[in-house]
């Protein structure tokens, strides 16, 4: 038996086991990027529309989330819509193989699946291969889909070329990501690490390709999810990024192949040490049994979520100088108004930045507050439930932290932009002040609240349904990302608590939805807490 | 004190449609080993986690210290150790972390007993528990319990990773509780441990206790092998009480179970008729538990 022995089999059997998640991946990806692609004639259309979104598309602001694209001679529909949609969807591209590449290697090996398979007559490399195989597949199909749903809504300005230059080059960031996934569920000796390890890589090259965009876009070659900007496909289409993904992408699946070869089951490079012989004194609690956990994760999205704020503070001198793009404005109005007018132009940043920090900041919190069913439905609870410690008591050790966590990420984050923002500036007064800061720290924290909020509804009352609070996020995550790009409905922003505050620090917090808003989040938190105190809890 | 510590009457639980407990009625003393036994998915756990006040049962009592499992169950857990069957702990923790941090969440704290159960259990508390082998789990669950000073004690299953050696040291720790008047409940399927230590035991299928009592007692309720050689051609079929009779090797060589209410008058019928040989077996407990898992004879 060769060291591939079955790798067929065991790709069927992978296919069977990820049935659901891949199945719903394909469709939800599919379906936005063709949906958008269909509706995009419409937002813009016309060379008004597509002159007035030209503009914005060239702001700093707009350029450190969205990528930089050249524009020459006549813009078309098909440009603006590569322009705002390639990276976006990329991102998700690479969440979804991170999921994926994990999931089917290190977490089935931590569950003793490996070692269960490994047993029978099956390669030692196999279970890695059908994984590489799975990714290949998944993202093969994606980029087909990709391509045929862009062919079809036959966008203005849209080539063959371009449309398959996207899908494939979609397909092929994705694999990357997907391998250097499986490389590190192979340095690592369990899932979490691995986890922590991809998306720590996935986090430097986002940063990397930002703060080049912003600067320099000829050094955005330097990272890997820059590649997908400079496809240009319909303007100027290149196959090079192309290459170049799946050229990394062997070369890190022949890695992951050797650690894999030279490895033991169950071990990693990266070997888990021994620890504390005895707890330390603070160590005395669920609270504290959660931090001790969790700290390591907590740590980590706080000090991310710090750091995205300072490279977005970053671009502060650029944005808010509007005499940089425009040097008779001074003479024409004078320097009071340019400062007015700067100021106004960072207030609008800040404010879209700070409901996107929010809803990065949720995400840890919401993590925590699902754990409480994970946990329980893992035995890790029961020798808890076994001691004098109530389920208010034990639940409120989740909630609690993940509230304290999201707050603490939303703050630093909102922080790190303002702070490091106005100090890039040369001309301080333009830029944020600290009444507004907190302001903007006033308006998002009960839209925190509520999404955590919903998620302790469903731990307490409905935990079978806990996806529902990651799906909400999303939705709320792509309303503000995409919502005054892509022209949403108003409704559609509004579904979800991301859209219910008007922007601040661009205008004033709306006390009033301010108090419903928060009574809603303690009103939710309130029935989950009841829900968790009446009914069963799983065991395994 | 010669309250029952537990005391549970028709206790019943249904997840959904399935009814898991059906009736169970049992209580342990004060110094009392009780073994809980019967096959898998009988409702062992599904009990347990009812007296730990995890799930609500749907009809009936159960009282431990006489306070009420589902609404006191905090005031409970202060003088209650469990040790579930299987242990699951929190991967990025060390064992001597665990242990640590269960015992300061019943008020008490590591003590030099803990040290020697670590020894004695042969655990090494600075590896990480994602590391640890079914055994060793259960060794960090073992150590925090016996090093707790409750008054009830309920083991699910808890040797069925550990070694011989382990083992020996388990029971030691139990009969030691004992000594000193604990409560014990004990899930077990080791039949040998099951007969060393407990005082009585409770017999549980599909959702109902089946039969309680000692084992002295229950071994009246099951029939005693005889195998017999006789000096004439006496045939012991037609004796009243007799099973499953069988000739053996020899001539006048007979094998045969005899219910035990019947066993002194058969014994006496068979002493008119030259008893040349006579070996009879009690039933061990291994038939007892086939006879009442099964349900058969």
């Amino acid at each position: 038996m060769t060291r591939f022995g079955r790798t067929g089999q065991l790709i069927r059997l992978n296919f069977r086991r990820d049935r659901f998640r891949i199945l719903m991946w394909l469709i939800l990806l599919a379906a936005l990027m063709a949906s958008v692609a269909w509706k995009f004639e419409d937002i813009y259309g016309t060379p008004s529309e597509i002159d007035a979104i030209k503009g914005t598309l060239a702001s700093p602001g707009i350029v450190a989330m969205f990528g930089a694209f050249s524009f020459t001679g006549k813009v078309t529909t098909a440009e603006i819509f590569a322009n705002e949609m390639l990276l976006f969807m990329a991102l998700i591209q690479v969440v979804m193989n991170l999921a994926l590449s994990v999931h089917a290697t290190r977490a089935e090996e931590d569950l003793g699946i490996t070692e269960l398979v490994r047993a029978h007559a099956v390669g030692t490399l196999s279970p890695l291969a059908a994984a590489a195989s799975e990714l290949v597949i998944i993202n093969g199909v994606l980029g087909v889909l990709y391509s045929i749903g862009l062919s079809a809504a036959n966008m203005p300005g849209a080539t063959t070329e371009g449309n398959w230059l996207i899908g494939m080059g979609l397909a092929t960031t994705g694999l990357l990501f997907g391998i250097l996934g499986l490389l590190m569920a192979q340095l690592a000796d369990h899932s979490a690490s691995a986890t922590g390890l991809a998306y720590t890589l996935f986090g430097i090259s986002y940063l990397a390709r930002m703060i080049t965009d912003v600067q320099r876009p000829k050094l955005t070659w330097w990272s890997p999810l820059g590649w997908v900007e400079k496809l240009a496909p319909y303007n100027n289409p290149h196959w090079s990024p192309i290459w170049l993904s799946l050229g990394l992408a062997v070369i890190l699946l022949v890695f992951a192949f050797m650690a894999n070869n030279r490895r033991d089951l169950g071990a990693g490079a990266l070997t888990t040490r021994p620890g504390r012989r005895e707890a330390s004194a603070f160590l005395r609690g669920p609270a504290t049994l959660v931090w001790r956990r969790q700290r390591n994760v907590i740590i980590a999205w706080i000090v991310a979520v710090i750091i995205f704020g300072v490279a977005y503070g970053t671009v502060f001198n650029t944005i808010g100088d509007i005499l940089k793009t425009n040097p008779t404005m001074q003479q024409v109005f004078g320097a009071a108004m340019v400062h007015e007018a700067n100021h106004k132009i960072l207030l609008s940043f800040t404010s879209l930045l700070s409901i996107v920090m929010a809803a990065v900041a949720t995400i840890p919190g919401m993590q925590l507050i699902l754990k409480v069913h994970s946990d329980e439905t893992r035995g890790w609870l029961e020798a808890l439930y076994a001691r004098p410690l109530s389920r208010t008591h034990l639940l409120f050790s989740y909630v609690g932290t993940a509230f304290v966590t999201s707050t603490l990420a939303f703050i630093g984050g909102l922080g790190g932009i303002v702070v490091m923002g106005d100090a890039s500036l040369t001309h301080v007064k333009d830029g944020i002040s600290a009444s507004e800061f907190w302001q903007g720290v006033a308006a998002q924290l009960p839209e925190i609240g509520v999404f955590l909020g919903l998620a302790v509804l469903l731990v307490g009352c409905w935990p079978r349904l806990k996806a529902i609070s990651w799906a909400y996020l999303a939705l709320g995550f792509i309303s503000v990302y995409m919502g005054s790009l892509l022209k949403l409905p108003d409704w559609v922003q509004n579904v979800t608590p991301t859209g219910w505050m008007p922007r601040v620090p661009m205008h004033d917090v709306n006390w009033t939805t301010f108090s419903w808003m928060v009574v809603l989040a303690i009103a939710l938190v309130i029935i989950g807490w009841q829900g968790y105190r009446r009914r069963d809890l799983h065991m395994s | 004190m010669t309250n029952p510590v537990l005391q549970i009457n028709h206790l019943q639980k249904k997840f959904g449609h399935f009814q898991a407990l059906k009736d169970i009625t049992f209580e342990v003393r004060p110094g009392e080993v009780f073994g809980f036994i019967g096959p898998n998915g009988a409702g062992k756990s599904t009990t347990i986690r009812v007296l730990l006040g995890i799930i609500r049962a749907s009809g009936g009592t159960a009282t431990i210290f006489g306070q009420n499992v589902w609404t006191d169950s905090v005031a409970i857990h202060q003088r209650l150790a469990y040790v579930p069957g299987d242990v699951y702990l929190w991967p990025n923790l060390t064992g001597g972390e665990i242990i640590d941090l269960l015992l300061k969440m019943n008020g008490t704290a590591h003590s030099a007993k803990t040290d020697d159960l670590i020894k004695q259990f042969g655990l090494d508390p600075t590896k990480k528990a994602r590391t640890y082998s079914k055994g060793n789990r259960q060794k960090v669950a073992l150590i925090a319990a016996f090093s707790q000073e409750a008054d009830f004690y309920i083991f699910d299953e808890p040797t069925s990773g550990l070694d011989p050696l382990n083992e020996r040291i388990f029971q030691d720790a139990v009969m030691d509780l004992k000594a000193r008047g604990k409560a014990v409940l004990l899930s077990s399927h080791i039949l040998s441990e099951v007969e060393r230590m407990c005082d009585r035991i409770g017999i549980i299928r599909e959702g109902q206790i089946i039969e309680s009592g000692s084992l002295a007692e229950m071994r009246h309720l099951t029939r005693t092998m005889v195998t017999v050689t006789l000096g004439d051609d006496f045939d012991v079929t037609t004796l009243a009480g007799v099973h499953g009779v069988t000739a053996g090797h020899a001539p006048h060589e007979w094998q045969f179970s005899v219910e035990d209410e019947h066993l002194s008058s058969v014994m006496s019928t068979l002493a008119q008729h030259q008893v040349v040989a006579l070996q009879s077996t009690p039933p061990t407990l291994e038939d007892l538990f086939m006879h009442y898992y099964t349900g058969k004879e």
